[in-house]
């Protein structure tokens, strides 16, 4: 017994010095404390040996036994240690990932932000024509009402009674669409793009993206529509900013009201020295237009205004992209700058 | 429009300061958007919107302002003390429907000097130039009354008065001494001789009244808006006269401004009031009644506003109310104001002076909608799935890109697009078209990436393009794919095509090789007869006419037909034994493709799970146009370990169906 103790021990210290890995501490453990190991099978020894001696070498290998695991806890802690040397500090490896364009995102968070109150989201499309984008929104014809809503005309021919082809210059046809198609009630959120002949500088492009809401029911009112701006102005940009509502002109709807955003840059503080440079101090930024649908428009799509009540609201993607994000100039959008695409 | 306080306080006794008055009119819906203190007064500068003509005179603006401040209203209205029938002039309207309504008054014996001081700075306080007495009085009762007028020179009018269209090739030199050449659009007033006018435009030259006048003939009338209009646009001009006939004038305002015109005139200048001629009569003059109710009021506005509250502000407005039963109202609308014809409208003028900001906000429980068919809409699965392809392309490394719907038609045609729908008015010749494919946005976007910085990535975009048909046109919506320079790897774009493919449970589709006119070589994947998409290299001469040298991939998927053809997932048990992989090294000839050998492997191999190319081996010694690479397939059965006996024999059986066909040897 003594010998084999001895030669086990030998092997033992000899095996410690080659220990390099986790996996070496494993193995380690496994021969010299295993359930199949050699002390193991000294240990099995023990009921053959004389009374005397069963005390004296069992006290002799649970020493060992003791020995050997608190040498191989030790091993395995200096291992760890080395592990640690490490420096962390080292710069990450570079990683360029997929992304979602930011006006995407944008229009997919607003859009999310109504379907949890209880609209559904619909596009339509952008080719449009005369009677859906401006007739039917009680537009009169040859009006200097739609001079601020000039628009690029096509050379295709579409129904004839329904007046020349061309670019949406609003989403608001979508809504005459999606009237004409559904009976009341109903709630709609209509995303997409848009074209007007706007010269294109740093906060205008003669295309951008729309996102036009409306509501159409029995009891709608619009106190309605105030409540669900707030809650959409609130839950997009922060729980801490109001809206104000100002009393405007729209064909479409009656009242008609421009909406405010409390400036979300200067909070409405103004500063001694600097001037806000978003709201230039008047502390409103304006950022949708909005109403009550004229009845008009309501019959137009063969809906009862006797009967029946809606809001309408509209907002430019982009305007509110770059309040959020403090974008400066509307055309980093459309040239896809990978350095602008990374940043969102 | 530009005014001073000044002039406001003509009919107005304002309470409070200017920007006390600025606010109060903004918070109503007159944005005042500029606020300025000059010496003496101040100016302020109002937005006004198309409906409320009203608030392009003095006496409008006033009554907003006495709405909305609570300020005393004095409006003093000129009245006439002798009607005087001018006889020597007629006044004869070729067109009822051009000029409904036509006065002049006479006044002999004027002798034109300087204008007062006060008239002078309230016009020029107004933006308007002062010019001599007679001219500046006209201007400010324009400003005052909301009616343009216009004098002659009466010794310069020969004869009697027309009011016509132009004949074309007229000749006209106005008072801003351009000369234009007038047709039919052209309505104008005009003597015995010649053009006298642009009627509601600007007067011409050949009449002008200056400091040798002796004689005015002074215009008021009204003319219709749409001639009006077209006249000015064809004629190239905006005056403060056009503006305000485009926006319908008041008849009632009229007499006042005529009136108030001519007596300033024979006090300032002197001379005789000879009398008035004039045809027509005056159109619209009646005011409308409106039936409301104040319950459905405050049901419309979400309000709570009380009966008296609601009928004060109505009369501040000017209009007249009259009470019924159970909160019925009758209102009377002032005669100036002609956008008020519904109740709608007077709910709007009642919420505006009460406050908007005052009504309180609701959430409305619009969940509750029963909105099945709405989810039903074809365009709710396209909007869900342009979702989810957005998702899956980013997850997969690709960048969304946005580029623009229009290009010009020159360079589509490079790209070889057809049927492409022109714009018949762009702004610039670069987007006079719309594209037929996302290729050209692609395009632009990898050359000002490879341009500008040292990498490019690969792109995505979700857009529509838009094809003319024989009859009407088509708008769909595509995504497309693009890869260039050091990154491209077309089988790369294949990979990814194919896992959206997967992605969407379409699993049963076709790939055929076909050379498309900017893609050489191309791949178009079909299924069940829609065409999913098409995928290769762009065509090397139309890189380079772009200035792009390096590889260039591209893919363009039609969602329609993904909508169509996709399926839920559906979990598909797999083996819980064990995978074994063989190597086989390939070489294949120029004759023989790819797919015709995978045929065969697919066929003999019965426990075969997957093939991969796992290496191209590009060494010199292999033979000018074969392909030399490394296949390595997967063994695995659904019910057991397989053993190497098995996988030899089924791996065997590949290699010898491989090395009977012509033109592959294996190595």
């Amino acid at each position: 017994m003594q010998e084999q103790l001895k030669k086990l021990e030998e092997e033992f210290n000899q095996d410690c010095c080659s220990i390099s890995s986790e996996e070496d501490i494993q193995e380690l453990k496994v021969k010299y404390l295993g359930r199949k190991s050699l002390l193991s099978s000294l240990f099995s020894q023990i009921p053959n040996l004389s009374n005397e001696e069963k005390g004296l070498w069992g006290m002799n290998l649970n020493k060992f036994k003791l020995r050997i695991a608190s040498i191989i806890e030790e091993k395995a802690r200096k291992l760890k240690a080395k592990d640690s040397d490490f420096d962390l500090t080292f710069p990450s490896a570079k990683v360029d990932t997929g992304s979602v364009h930011v006006l995407s995102s944008v229009n997919q968070a607003i859009c999310s932000i109504f379907e949890g109150l209880g609209f559904v989201t619909l596009e339509g499309k952008e080719i449009e024509d005369e009677w859906h984008n401006f007739t039917a929104l009680n537009f009169p014809d040859d009006h200097p009402s739609r001079d601020s809503f000039d628009t690029f005309y096509l050379d295709i021919q579409q129904d004839k009674d329904k007046g020349k082809s061309l670019l949406r210059c609003h989403t608001s046809p979508s809504q005459i669409r999606i009237m004409q198609q559904y009976k009341p009630p109903m709630a709609v959120i209509s995303p997409g793009r848009v074209y007007r002949p706007d010269e294109v500088d740093a906060t205008h492009s003669f295309m951008f993206h729309q996102i036009e809401g409306f509501a159409v029911s029995q009891n709608i009112s619009f106190a309605d529509l105030k409540g669900v701006l707030l809650r959409f102005a609130q839950e997009f940009f922060s729980p801490d900013v109001n809206l104000r509502f100002r009393p405007h002109f729209f064909p479409f709807t009656e009242p008609s009201a421009e909406v405010d955003l409390s400036c979300i840059i200067c909070g409405q503080k103004k500063e001694k020295e600097k001037k806000c440079s978003i709201c230039k101090d008047k502390g409103w930024l304006e950022i949708l237009g909005c109403g009550m649908i004229h009845p008009n428009v309501l019959s137009a799509c063969g809906i009862d205004p006797k009967k029946y009540k809606g809001f309408a609201f509209g907002m430019g993607v982009e305007r509110i992209a770059m309040l959020k994000y403090r974008i400066n100039d509307i055309r980093l959008f459309y040239e896809n700058d990978v350095r602008f695409l990374n940043q969102f | 429009m530009r005014f001073g306080l000044n002039f406001l306080k003509e009919f107005l006794q304002l309470e409070c300061t200017a920007s006390e008055l600025a606010r109060a009119l903004t918070i109503a819906g007159m944005e005042v958007e500029g606020l300025e203190k000059v010496p003496g007064d101040w100016i302020f500068d109002i937005e006004v919107t198309t409906n409320r003509y009203d608030w392009l005179s003095i006496v409008g603006i006033a009554r907003e302002a006495s709405a909305v401040t609570g300020s005393k209203l004095t409006i003093k209205l000129p009245e006439e003390r002798k009607k005087i029938f001018l006889k020597q002039k007629k006044i004869i309207i070729q067109d009822k429907s051009d000029c409904p309504y036509y006065t002049g008054r006479l006044i002999e014996g004027v002798s034109i000097g300087e204008p007062s001081q006060e008239i002078k700075d309230k016009i020029l306080n107004c933006r308007i130039n002062s010019i001599n007495d007679a001219v500046d009085i006209t201007n400010y009762c324009m400003l005052k009354w909301g009616n343009p007028l216009h004098v002659f020179d009466n010794d310069k009018v020969k004869g009697n008065i027309y009011i016509r269209r132009a004949i074309r090739g007229e000749k006209f030199l106005g008072l801003d001494d351009k000369e234009r050449i007038l047709d039919e659009k052209n309505l104008v007033i005009a003597d015995e001789e010649k053009v006298i006018a642009l009627a509601g435009i600007m007067g011409a030259k050949n009449t002008e009244v200056d400091q040798n006048t002796k004689s005015i003939f002074l215009e008021a009338a009204v003319f219709s808006p749409l001639a009006v209009r077209a006249s000015r646009r064809s004629a190239g001009l905006d005056t403060e006269s056009s503006y305000r006939f485009e926006r319908r004038v008041s008849p009632r305002n009229l007499e006042f401004a005529s009136l108030e015109a001519a007596d300033l005139i024979v006090k300032k200048a002197g001379g005789v009031y000879k009398g008035m001629a004039s045809a027509g009569s005056a159109p619209y003059n009646r005011s409308i009644s409106i039936p409301l109710n104040i319950n459905e009021l405050n049901d419309y506005l979400g309000s709570q506003i009380p009966a008296a509250r609601i009928k004060k502000i109505i009369t501040s407005l000017g209009c007249q109310v009259k009470e019924g039963k159970a909160g019925n109202l009758i209102v009377k609308t002032p005669l100036e104001r002609f956008d008020l014809e519904i109740k709608e409208d007077i709910y709007e003028e009642v919420a505006r002076i009460y406050g908007f900001d005052n009504i309180k906000a609701k959430i409305p429980c619009l969940a509750g909608y029963f909105e099945a068919d709405l989810l039903k809409d074809k365009r709710r699965s396209l909007y869900c799935l342009k979702d989810q392809m957005r998702r899956f392309f980013s997850l997969y490394n690709f960048k969304e890109i946005i580029t623009y719907s229009m290009q010009s038609k020159e360079e589509l045609e490079k790209l070889k697009e057809k049927d492409i729908i022109s714009i018949v008015n762009p702004l610039r010749s670069q987007e006079n078209a719309l594209r037929a494919s996302l290729l050209s946005g692609m395009l632009q976007c990898q050359r000002y990436n490879l341009n500008r910085n040292k990498e490019t990535f690969p792109f995505f975009e979700l857009a529509d393009i838009y094809r003319r048909k024989a009859r009407g046109y088509i708008e769909e919506t595509v995504l497309s794919l693009g890869l260039a320079g050091d990154i491209a790897d077309f089988l790369f774009l294949k990979r990814a095509v194919e896992a959206s493919l997967k992605e969407f449970g379409i699993n049963d589709y076709k790939i055929q090789q076909q050379e498309a006119e900017a893609l050489n070589p191309g791949l178009v994947i079909s299924a069940q007869d829609f065409s999913l998409g098409f995928l290769g290299r762009v065509n090397k001469d139309i890189c380079n006419s772009f200035d792009i040298k390096q590889d260039f991939f591209f893919a363009q998927l039609n969602l329609e037909a993904y909508i169509k053809l996709r399926a839920d997932k559906n979990y598909a048990a797999f083996s819980p034994y064990p995978e074994i992989s063989r190597d086989i090294s390939i070489i294949i000839g120029r004759q023989i493709k790819f797919k015709d050998i995978e045929k065969i492997i697919r066929q003999k191999g019965s426990y075969l799970t997957d093939l991969q190319v796992v290496d191209f081996y590009k060494g010199k010694d292999i033979a000018q146009g074969c392909q030399a690479f490394t296949l390595r397939l997967f063994y695995q059965s659904q019910d057991k370990t397989l053993n190497s006996e098995e996988v030899d024999s089924c791996h065997n059986g590949i290699r010898l169906a491989l090395s009977q066909l012509q033109g592959v040897s294996l190595r």
